[in-house]
């Protein structure tokens, strides 16, 4: 049904209204039967709960909204509710003559629409369509963020993510019609549609990886996946979904990879500076939302797009010669090589959409669990004005930076300050990296960060993201170092490190989420990456040990392995890269 | 036959008036009332009659909860204390209210004593409303047997 037809049907919708009214009380049944009559309801009435769950069970379309009374002697009303809230989903409305707080909180946690008091009014129970409407409209936009998610983690592109969520919701319906999900009533409580959560899109994709991505067949999904009620055409459209984003993605990727090889110097810069964005968000980004998972998906899948190159080359200098002084994200990188930003802002420019994201030249290494992410990358690529105005300030130091890194090359600089190395620790090692970050937040904006948690999520997303760039870069930049030196100091002669084409070869991944885990794991999978490690930990010392050994266990290889590391921490996805030159550069010093 | 008319309709009117005042009814019975049309004239009477049987049935449970040798579950007495609060406030029965209020915490306290009292006065109350609106119907058949229509007591 189109979005109209739903409207049209919904303004006729109040009249006829099918109710289902339970209480034990006869009185009040037969007044509330009278009120809703009223109302122009259809009413059906028992006074038994048992009655209702039965009729609600006989036909789950037969009735719009439930009023239960609370205190029945055969079936707590709660109960009752609850049953009705995950067998038909129906809203349920909850009435007693508890006036007590508690009884509605309770209804409320139970999943109640509405909690009326006895006695009923009439005015109160001419308002109760809204709740059919509302529930609805809410099931219709869940499933639309759950297919987002699942589409976004396919569909990444700059593009694709432009799209209003209009789009995507007209999308999503004409998905649903395609898989013949009915959705004629929207009275009708009970939508057979296929919802893609989380879960269902991991069995998904655990089956299609198994399968291989271009022998996936539906059947074979379909019979992997084991999932009820789950029919092949659900996982034909689904799969058709996937492979289509799956195409664009690969596609940008292999454009993005050449482009990247050119300027390795630059993504230096870049990841230096997405590191220093990783300073922190005291703000917990909801994670529940599918856009994040679309964000973040999307922001990892381009990932491999950005070339982290020599980054570690980069870093010593960056450490040593990284001013105290946050305030100013770019600082760090006064002083600094950096390649011409022509080739930065023509990338740049190529992919510069709504979700510029990483052109070739991002190192997207702080990647946010959403567009941050994407907001993340103007500031880089904004040296390009179009970007954010309040990274034009870090922007010009980007510049700065930019232009004194890359005249010079590498420089041994044996004066290896390790400014904050004090802070990355204090980070590393604090659990909730609150107190770490805290201590490496010296930077100047701290009021974007009291911003950032007082703003609301979206908002503070785009802000968090301003405080990414401002972010005490310099601070990553030492303690890598830092922590390098500290951990492996006997592995570094391993590292015979190769010069040669810098790939992406692996991600270790690292959330406290499982499920961020798995898209990580995907994302690999879908850049074909030939090394995945997930873990998850809470600390963020753990895995930083984890993956340099993991680093330096790799073997020496034609193509150098660019590995990067990836965690999540206070709802940001870092994404830092670190590469084995880096490792043996560091070792030098 | 007039004059009849009139004169009955002004008794029915005091007597509605006074019950008000007397705080046997409030406005929820009012409400009740209004419910009342063509379409179901006998909804008020319907209603109470439901909720004297209601009345009947859960003092006969509150008396034999309260009357039971050994520990009295107090919480059945508060089950149907809470059922006959509901009913009496929704009927618009403002006195068997207040009473059941009451009647609740004296259950909650496990009063014993104060229970039985209560429940006496519940009982009386029901009763003695139960009367009350009885004459009242009997009035409005007069009303209408005599060629007159029922008057909307406006309760100020």
């Amino acid at each position: 049904m189109t979005v109209e037809q739903e409207f049209e049907a919904v303004d006729q919708f109040p009249v006829g209204m099918r109710v289902l009214a339970v209480d034990d009380d006869q009185t009040c049944l037969r007044i509330l039967e009278t009120l809703l009559h009223r109302c122009q309801y259809h009413v059906t009435t028992t006074d038994s709960a048992q009655t209702a769950l039965e009729l609600l069970r006989e036909n789950k379309n037969k009735f719009d909204l439930v009023i239960s009374d609370v205190d029945m002697p055969d079936m707590d009303g709660f109960k009752l509710l609850e049953l009705v809230g995950l067998e038909m989903d129906l809203p349920v409305i909850m009435l007693s003559a508890h006036s007590d707080p508690k009884y509605v909180m309770k209804g409320v946690k139970h999943g109640a629409c509405d909690y009326l008091l006895k006695p009923v009014r009439i005015e109160e129970l001419k308002n109760i369509w809204q709740h059919v409407v509302r529930k609805s409209k809410f099931k219709k936009m869940k499933s639309i963020v759950t297919n987002v998610e699942s589409t976004d983690n396919t569909d990444q592109n700059g593009v694709k993510a432009n799209r209003k969520r209009k789009d995507q919701f007209e999308e999503v319906e004409e998905d649903d019609e395609e898989r013949g999900n009915e959705n004629d009533d929207p009275t009708a409580q009970k939508k057979p549609r296929v919802l893609w959560t989380r879960e269902l899109h991991n069995k998904f994709l655990a089956a299609v990886d198994h399968l291989g991505v271009e022998k996936a067949q539906p059947k074979k999904i379909l019979e992997l996946m084991n999932v009820d009620k789950l029919t092949r055409e659900n996982v034909a459209s689904h799969l058709q979904k996937f492979r289509s984003a799956l195409k664009k993605i690969t596609n940008e990727a292999n454009q993005q990879a050449n482009m990247a090889a050119i300027d390795s110097h630059f993504m230096q810069m870049s990841s230096l500076k997405g590191l220093g964005g990783f300073h922190h968000q005291q703000r917990q980004i909801p994670l529940g939302s599918g856009q994040f998972h679309g964000g973040a998906a999307a922001t990892m899948r381009h990932f491999p797009l950005g070339r982290l190159n020599s980054f570690g080359g980069v870093f010593p200098h960056v450490s040593s010669s990284l001013p105290r002084n946050h305030s100013d994200g770019g600082y760090i990188l006064q002083g600094m090589p950096i390649p011409p930003l022509d080739d930065l802002h023509i990338n740049n420019n190529n992919n510069n959409k709504a979700f510029p994201s990483f052109s070739s030249q991002q190192t997207s290494l702080m990647v946010a669990p959403n567009n941050q992410l994407v907001l993340q990358q103007p500031s880089y690529a904004s040296l390009n004005p179009g970007g954010f105005s309040p990274h034009l300030e870090i922007n010009k130091r980007l510049e700065d930076w930019s232009n004194t890194l890359l005249s010079t090359n590498i420089p041994q600089s044996d004066v290896h300050s390790k400014p904050d190395a004090l802070e990355w620790n204090h980070f590393c090692n604090s659990d909730a990296a609150q107190a770490g970050f805290s201590g490496a937040n010296n930077l100047g904006p701290m009021t974007d960060a009291q911003l950032l948690r007082s703003s609301s999520p979206s908002e503070g997303l785009f802000v968090g993201q301003q405080k990414l760039e401002n972010g005490s870069m310099p601070s990553d930049a030492g303690s890598l170092d830092d922590i390098v030196n500290s951990m492996m100091p006997k592995e570094q002669s391993q590292a015979d490190f190769f010069e040669g084409d810098w790939g992406l070869d692996g991600i270790i991944a690292h959330s406290e989420l499982a499920y961020e885990n798995l898209f990580l794991c995907f994302l690999c999978n879908l850049v074909n990456m030939r090394k995945s490690v997930l873990f998850r930990h809470n600390q963020l010392l753990l895995p930083l040990v984890l993956s340099f050994f993991f680093l330096l266990s790799c073997k020496k290889k034609p193509v150098s392995p660019l590995c990067n590391l990836c965690f999540k921490h206070d709802g940001i996805l870092f994404v830092l890269p670190m590469n084995l030159l880096a490792v043996k550069e560091w070792s030098n010093l | 036959m007039d004059s009849l008319v009139a004169q009955l309709q002004m008794q029915y009117r005091n007597y509605v008036l006074s019950l008000y005042q007397q705080g046997f009814l409030d406005d929820q019975f009012t409400e009740l009332k209004s419910l009342q049309d063509d379409g179901s004239p006998d909804f008020v009477s319907e209603v109470l009659s439901l909720f004297f049987d209601d009345c009947v049935k859960l003092v006969g449970n509150m008396a034999r909860a309260l009357d039971q040798t050994g520990t009295v579950d107090f919480s059945q007495v508060g089950a149907s204390v809470h059922q006959l609060k509901g009913s009496s406030s929704s009927v618009g029965a403002k006195r068997v209210k207040g009473l059941c209020i009451n009647f609740k915490e004296l259950c909650e306290a496990k009063n014993y004593e104060g229970c039985v009292r209560c429940l006496q006065q519940v009982d009386i109350e029901y009763k003695t409303l139960k009367a009350k609106l009885q004459d009242m119907f009997n009035l409005e058949k007069q009303i209408v047997q005599a060629g007159g229509i029922v008057p909307q007591v406006d309760i100020k």
